[in-house]
């Protein structure tokens, strides 16, 4: 089976070198959605893991 | 059979979070429990006023309005679906739980003390819970034959690629002697990133019969909870609990597929794998998603290669049985083609995906590490219940998230059973009792219920069966004679007290 590499998003990121920083950007093509996306996760409590303290069912 | 009857129980877990003002200091079994009974007091339900074993007393829990049950199970809230005839009703119906715990929480005025998580680990103590899966099937099932058994287990094992729900990290038990053969697993000490499945950790059996300890990716428990010498019921704990609603579609479509083809006896034992715990395990630490696996004959193939394989079976014999089938085999397929090209052209329709894409661009953003605790805190926040802070609802919020119910009709199904099962004759069964035959007791079980010491048992072991105007016609019955019975008690407590006088 061939699989894309799971990290490929990353690889999106990098600059192209016909960019220069001081110019206009290019449009941003990430996933639409994905900035409240991120500001929903800033929201969480880092540590929220450590407080959830659950038994084992079935 | 034809027909179909699916059900699915959730095991919550429950997240007290910090406490600045020191004001809120209930522990979570308390919370569980006052959730529990602030649902019933709404009128949603009757508490149970039995024993139905001794870890559920009187008041652990009930029936409710839907037909389904809600009750607390080794300190968890659990709901189960009532019984339901198509996916659409089952994908409401488990809904409608998760919705009418959230809401509980917020009437309580919890939502910012407490988050409900719909998941299946403790990240930190590696506790697991369960999401169960009920399917109904004729008692003449091959379920006794060992590589019927062996094949199921192969697509179990297989189907994690688009039914995990995914986790942070993992959890290395110690090796269990197998019950029916030790198992060549060890103990791993592999450092994971991220795995696909929440429950694969946590399965070291292929076959066993128990749920809490010993798990199998083939529960053989036989409680059929309806006549035996006609059903059995296939329950599995080997499922993650699933958020999208195309996974949970999925994950209970493609498996009753499989029932069907095992029924008909055209699954082929070349699916059979040379040792589907070690492979679901594999599967699910697989940190390049190349899912290779091994088949009992030696070849070497991979899980969706398997898959595509059972799918195109399924569709040679099963398309065009009806609607609800060629939506599975259709979506089924665009799934499994959509995998291959990596996580994100599945977002919102197979969870350890979304949840992979989501703390892969958040870890990307704030450069933290696949250990960082703040990443096992958001792996949390995917399964919160809460719409206003939960993750996956972020991703249903942005239009990512496939729908097969809407929320009126999940509303509707928190007070109305569904239709063409024994859930609705149960649904009508519990109005009753709140409403007009409140002064009435009562003993209900999936299979029945009574009325009283003296009252016949009213069976219900055909779950295809509504039961609707019989159960009414039986309280109408019941109600007459309780009245009679009622008169002659106050005429000869009357003509007592004229004595005495």
């Amino acid at each position: 089976m061939e699989m894309n590499d799971p990290l490929r998003r990353e690889e999106k990121k990098e600059t192209r070198p016909d960019q220069d920083k001081s110019g206009p950007s290019s449009p941003d093509s990430s996933r639409p959605g994905r900035d409240n996306l991120l500001k929903r996760m800033k929201k969480v409590d880092p540590k929220q893991s450590e407080k959830y303290k659950q038994r084992t069912g079935q | 059979m034809k027909k179909r009857i699916f059900g699915i129980e959730t095991e919550y877990g429950l997240l007290v979070k910090e406490n600045n003002s020191g004001d809120f200091r209930l522990d979570p079994i308390e919370i569980a429990n006052k959730i529990k009974n602030h649902i019933f007091s709404k009128n949603l339900g009757v508490l149970d006023l039995h024993y139905r074993a001794n870890d559920e007393p009187p008041g652990n829990g009930g029936f409710l309005l839907n037909g389904g049950r809600l009750y607390l199970d080794m300190g968890h809230l659990e709901y189960a679906s009532p019984e339901c005839s198509n996916l659409v009703d089952l994908i409401t119906f488990d809904r409608a739980g998760d919705s009418l715990i959230q809401e509980a929480v917020e009437e309580l005025g919890w939502e910012n003390n407490i988050s409900i998580i719909k998941n299946n680990v403790d990240l930190e103590t590696n506790a697991t819970f369960g999401c169960h899966e009920n399917y109904l099937v004729g008692r003449n099932f091959p379920f006794d034959e060992r590589d019927n058994l062996k094949l199921l287990s192969s697509f179990l094992t297989t189907r994690l690629i688009y039914c995990g729900a995914g986790r942070i990290g993992s959890c290395n038990p110690h090796p269990f002697q197998d019950w029916d053969g030790v198992s060549s697993q060890e103990a791993l000490d592999e450092k994971i990133d991220f795995q696909i499945s929440q429950r694969a950790d946590h399965i070291p059996n292929e076959f066993y019969r128990w749920v809490q300890y010993n798990r199998a990716i083939v529960n053989t428990r036989d409680e059929p909870l309806s006549d035996p010498s006609k059903y059995r019921r296939i329950h599995l704990l080997v499922g993650d609990s699933t958020m999208s609603e195309f996974a949970t579609a999925m994950k209970m479509g493609t498996t009753t597929l499989m029932l069907e083809i095992m029924q008909l006896g055209v699954a082929k034992r070349e699916w059979i794998l040379a040792d589907s715990v070690q492979a679901m395990r594999s599967i699910s630490r697989d940190q390049e998603f190349k899912w290779n696996v091994t088949l009992a004959s030696g070849a070497f193939s991979t899980a969706l290669e398997l898959q595509h394989d059972i799918l195109e079976t399924c569709k040679k014999h099963l398309a065009g049985t009806n609607q609800e089938t060629d939506w599975i085999l259709e979506n089924w397929e665009s799934v499994l083609n959509d995998l291959s090209k990596g996580p994100e052209a599945v977002l919102g329709r197979v969870d350890w995906a979304s949840k992979y894409w989501m703390l892969n661009e958040f870890k990307n953003e704030e450069n933290l590490d696949w250990h960082d605790p703040w990443l096992k805190s958001l792996d949390l926040e995917y399964h919160n219940l809460n719409k206003e802070s939960g993750l996956f609802w972020g991703l249903e919020a942005s239009g990512d998230g496939y729908r097969k119910t809407t929320d009126p009709a999940v509303d509707h199904a928190k007070r109305n059973p569904p239709r063409g099962t024994r859930a609705q004759g149960r649904g009508e069964l519990i109005k009753k009792l709140i409403g007009q035959h409140s002064h009435i007791g009562y003993l209900i079980d999936w299979i029945g219920f009574r009325l009283s010491k003296t009252d016949d048992p009213f069976l219900m072991l055909d779950p295809f069966i509504s039961y609707k105007e019989d159960i009414i016609e039986h309280l109408k019955q019941f109600e007459t004679s309780y009245s009679t019975q009622k008169e002659i008690e106050n005429s000869d407590v009357s003509s007592g007290e004229s004595k005495k006088n």
